[in-house]
């Protein structure tokens, strides 16, 4: 346990700090943050799903997504959700394929927080730069995920797998 | 599931937790002038109703609190069986 607590200590430490840098960074040079994050997110999301499995499912794929995850201990917890009018967790388009995922606990929120720094900015599109890199690892496509909403207990996103080309 | 709970009395009628809620859980009743809850099924937990709402009229059960991140070494380390 002891080995846990000092886990939690470190990655506390990590994230408030990358919180006051990408804070710095935000008013520093404004819009540029984003793709600062994105990038590097979507390093780390190839990164840690190097040795991930392949799939072309993309729910298999999310739970994969979530594995590898835990498995560097990232506090970084979502689900797929369905609201009452959609005929299911998956819906297909033009596009590719449409999943809403709900995110509860989250190591970006929680740091956020800690300083009072705004939700849905650079440190946010940080997650969007994860999925991307790890769902081309594993399903070799190319994705978005969208802040639909960030909430105090849990924010809400849209996540799209697009077409090969 | 979450269970959502609206005080009657205590709701203005100001509409601002349906304006929050991204997955529309609430609607308006025009005769009352008050919300309702419509779609509990929907509700996510992100407790934004809950945090706008100026009469403090919600009241959530049966969801998940996320952990914060604890700004005193002290109550962490008392955490510890928690993690
Ligand atoms: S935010 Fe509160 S007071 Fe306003 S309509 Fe909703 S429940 Fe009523
Ligand atoms: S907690 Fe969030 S999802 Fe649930 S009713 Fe309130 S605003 Fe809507």
């Amino acid at each position: 346990m002891p080995e846990l607590l000092e886990q939690r200590e470190q990655l506390q430490a990590t994230m408030t700090f990358l919180g006051a840098i990408a804070s710095g960074i935000e008013q520093a040079i404004g819009e540029s943050a984003n793709s600062i994050s994105y990038l590097a997110g979507k390093r780390l999301g190839m990164q840690f799903s190097e040795h991930a499995p392949k799939t072309d499912d993309i729910e298999e794929a999310l739970s994969f997504v979530g594995k590898v995850l835990q498995e560097n201990d990232c506090l970084w917890q979502f689900e797929p959700f369905k609201v009452h009018n959609r005929p299911g967790v998956i819906s297909h388009s033009e596009q590719g394929d449409e999943v809403m995922l709900v995110f509860r606990e989250c190591m970006i929120r929680q740091s956020l927080f800690k300083f009072g720094h705004h939700q849905k900015g650079s440190l946010c599109n940080m997650m969007y730069g994860f999925f991307s890199g790890a769902l081309k690892n594993i399903m070799g496509k190319e994705s978005s995920l969208e802040i639909l909403h960030a909430g105090e207990n849990g924010c809400y996103k849209r996540l799209v797998v697009f077409k090969k080309s | 599931m979450i269970h959502i709970t609206i005080h009657d009395k205590a709701c203005r009628g100001c509409q601002l937790c349906l304006d929050i809620c991204p997955t529309n859980v609430f609607t308006f009743d025009a005769a009352a002038a008050k919300a309702t809850v419509a779609h509990e099924e929907d509700c996510i937990g992100c407790l934004s109703c809950s945090y706008l709402c100026p009469s403090g009229a919600f009241r959530h059960e049966e969801h998940r609190i996320v952990k914060n991140f604890y700004r005193d070494c002290e109550f962490l380390s008392r955490m510890e069986k928690f993690l």
